[in-house]
């Protein structure tokens, strides 16, 4: 029984993660109906960013403030330049050109900051917390990460129910052309929304790379399992996304622990066939599937 | 500013590839009036209204609205200049309630007093359209086909326009429901001092509310004059209208 708390609520932590990524997955598919293969990429970036303000300032926050603003960055300036040209044609486009921007980016990487592993801190401590005498299997950190995230989510859906930008945002994902006719820019609000989804991206970054270590290639892994909490969860809602981070950390850290750990990531693959071949539109879509 | 034309459409030459939709389309459009553009399927009809906003970018010719060259600028651009259109398919957002339909329609309302202003434009729009009030919560999916096209013609509203292009707004509604949206249409030119471009293929519904028509036939203007004498030339009727 401890040892399944201590699975499921560790599962919760890390399922955080999975829909900080499917949240950031979902926001630019919404937007702009391009899966975006570098979101990992995009959130390794900034976590080197984070990094060499760090090691420069000795402060952690400044860091982490300074990650969120370069995903804010790294988004807006991807869309203008490399996004905005293939809007509007073929899909297979945009799946070439974010396989190759992610590409470009590990290369980019690599060659800045070398390929060696690097320690990257995490914002508090992660001592296993405790109940009384019940092991928890979560941390200080672990619940920052989930507050993190969560208000992130909130702070997002906020922003979409209640504020005109948000109500740009979703007339251009639902109906661009007649956006544009009612005077809305465009072009504009499609580059806010890769710059929303590079700052939950690069938020994802910095609070999963304490246990995975910095390298070029550290969210590679973590971008699947984000792309299968976003399926999970339909590809059009955010809160679908959350939800399946979630179920899909709890499940795959149960897995992981009853069934060996070197398994998760084959587990995050099965799962991920098993939604496409069950219930490919998601369990919270109404829509029908798409081809991606 | 009485005989200042409200809208130019001059030598436009428009398409989607290929041969050209619009060949050579000239119109002259006063301000305050109605002016019913007419013709068969394919005529360019809603050619003609895409390419005046922007929605398809004219390979020759000039566009000008209130003596603004608006040739080739983006859909954006010619909103923010005055011009409202109603799409063809009505284009409702129906993710989107009522009210935040309507409140997108206001968005144009900026600057120090854009708060209130769109508040008000908000509150006018439900006195003037008392449907759309009770309905305000609801997803836009769920309006009826005319309800749909209340709200499109009050969202276009919103902004204050200059101009009006309608698209098709009889399509798939019944003739009662179609006499209260020409109705409506009359009473704006007539309240407002609005200019309404009026895309229709129920000609006869068009010309009983227009001061002017427009025929369209294979990319070029065939006929032009007041409506009246359109609705007399028999011939024309038959052979372009059909009735």
């Amino acid at each position: 029984m401890q040892e399944f708390l201590e699975f499921a609520l560790g599962g919760l932590a890390v399922g955080m993660i999975y829909a900080a990524i499917g949240l950031s997955l979902v926001l630019i598919w919404r937007g702009t109906r391009i899966l975006n293969y570098s979101q990992g990429g995009m959130a390794m970036f900034t976590t080197y960013v984070a990094l060499i303000v760090i090691n420069h300032t000795g402060n952690y926050w400044e860091g982490f403030g300074a990650a969120l603003a370069a995903g804010l960055l790294l988004g807006a300036v991807l869309e203008r330049v490399v996004i905005r040209p293939i809007e509007n044609k073929p899909p297979l486009n945009a799946v070439i050109v974010t396989i190759g921007l992610l590409i470009f980016l590990e290369g980019l990487a690599g060659i800045i900051y070398g390929g060696q592993f690097r320690s990257f801190p995490p914002a508090f401590s992660i001592v296993g917390l405790s109940v009384g005498h019940t092991a928890l299997g979560i941390s200080r950190t672990d619940l920052f990460t989930a507050a993190a995230v969560l208000t992130a989510a909130l702070l997002l859906a906020a922003l979409f129910r209640f504020t005109a930008v948000g109500l740009r945002l979703r007339a251009t994902a639902f109906a661009p052309n007649v956006a544009r006719l009612l005077g809305v820019r465009i072009g504009r609000v499609l580059t806010l929304g890769w710059a929303l989804a590079g700052l939950i991206g690069a938020l994802a970054g910095v609070l999963v790379t304490p246990s995975t270590f910095l390298y070029p290639n550290s969210m590679d892994s973590i971008f699947v399992l984000g792309f299968t909490a976003a399926v999970i969860g339909g590809l059009e809602s955010p809160v679908g996304a959350i939800v399946g981070g979630l179920v899909l950390g709890v499940v795959l850290n149960l897995a992981g622990g009853y069934l060996g750990s070197d398994l998760v990531p084959m587990f995050g693959l099965a799962a991920l066939m098993l939604v496409l071949m069950v219930r490919p539109s998601g369990l919270f879509s109404t829509t029908a599937v798409r081809q991606v | 500013m009485s005989d200042a034309a409200a809208l130019v459409v001059e030598d436009v030459v428009a398409g989607y590839g290929g041969a050209p939709v619009l060949d050579g389309v000239s119109i002259l459009i006063k301000p305050a009036t109605i002016t019913a553009v007419l013709g068969a399927n394919g005529a360019g009809k809603t050619t003609l209204l895409r390419t005046i906003t922007g929605l398809v970018r004219p390979r020759q010719g000039r566009i000008m609205i209130d003596g603004t060259n608006l040739t080739r600028r983006p859909p954006e651009a010619v909103a923010r200049a005055g011009v409202a259109h109603v799409p063809e398919g009505q284009g409702v957002i129906t993710e989107l309630t009522v009210e935040e339909n309507l409140r997108l329609g206001a968005l144009l309302r900026t600057g120090r007093t854009g708060r209130a202003s769109r508040t008000a434009a908000l509150a006018e729009s439900y006195q003037r359209f008392p449907v759309l009030a009770e309905r305000r919560q609801q997803a836009a999916g769920t309006l009826s086909g005319g309800e749909r096209q209340i709200l499109v013609i009050a969202r276009a509203l919103m902004a204050k326009p200059r101009v009006l292009l309608l698209d098709e707004p009889s399509l798939g509604l019944a003739p009662r429901i179609v006499a209260q949206v020409m109705e409506l249409v009359r009473q704006l030119r007539d309240d407002s001092g609005l200019t309404v471009l009026l895309v229709e293929q129920n000609a006869r519904s068009a010309l009983s509310i227009a001061d002017r028509g427009v025929v369209l036939n294979l990319g070029k203007v065939v006929a032009e004059s007041a409506a009246a004498e359109l609705l007399t030339d028999v011939g024309l009727r038959r052979h372009y209208l059909g009735f």
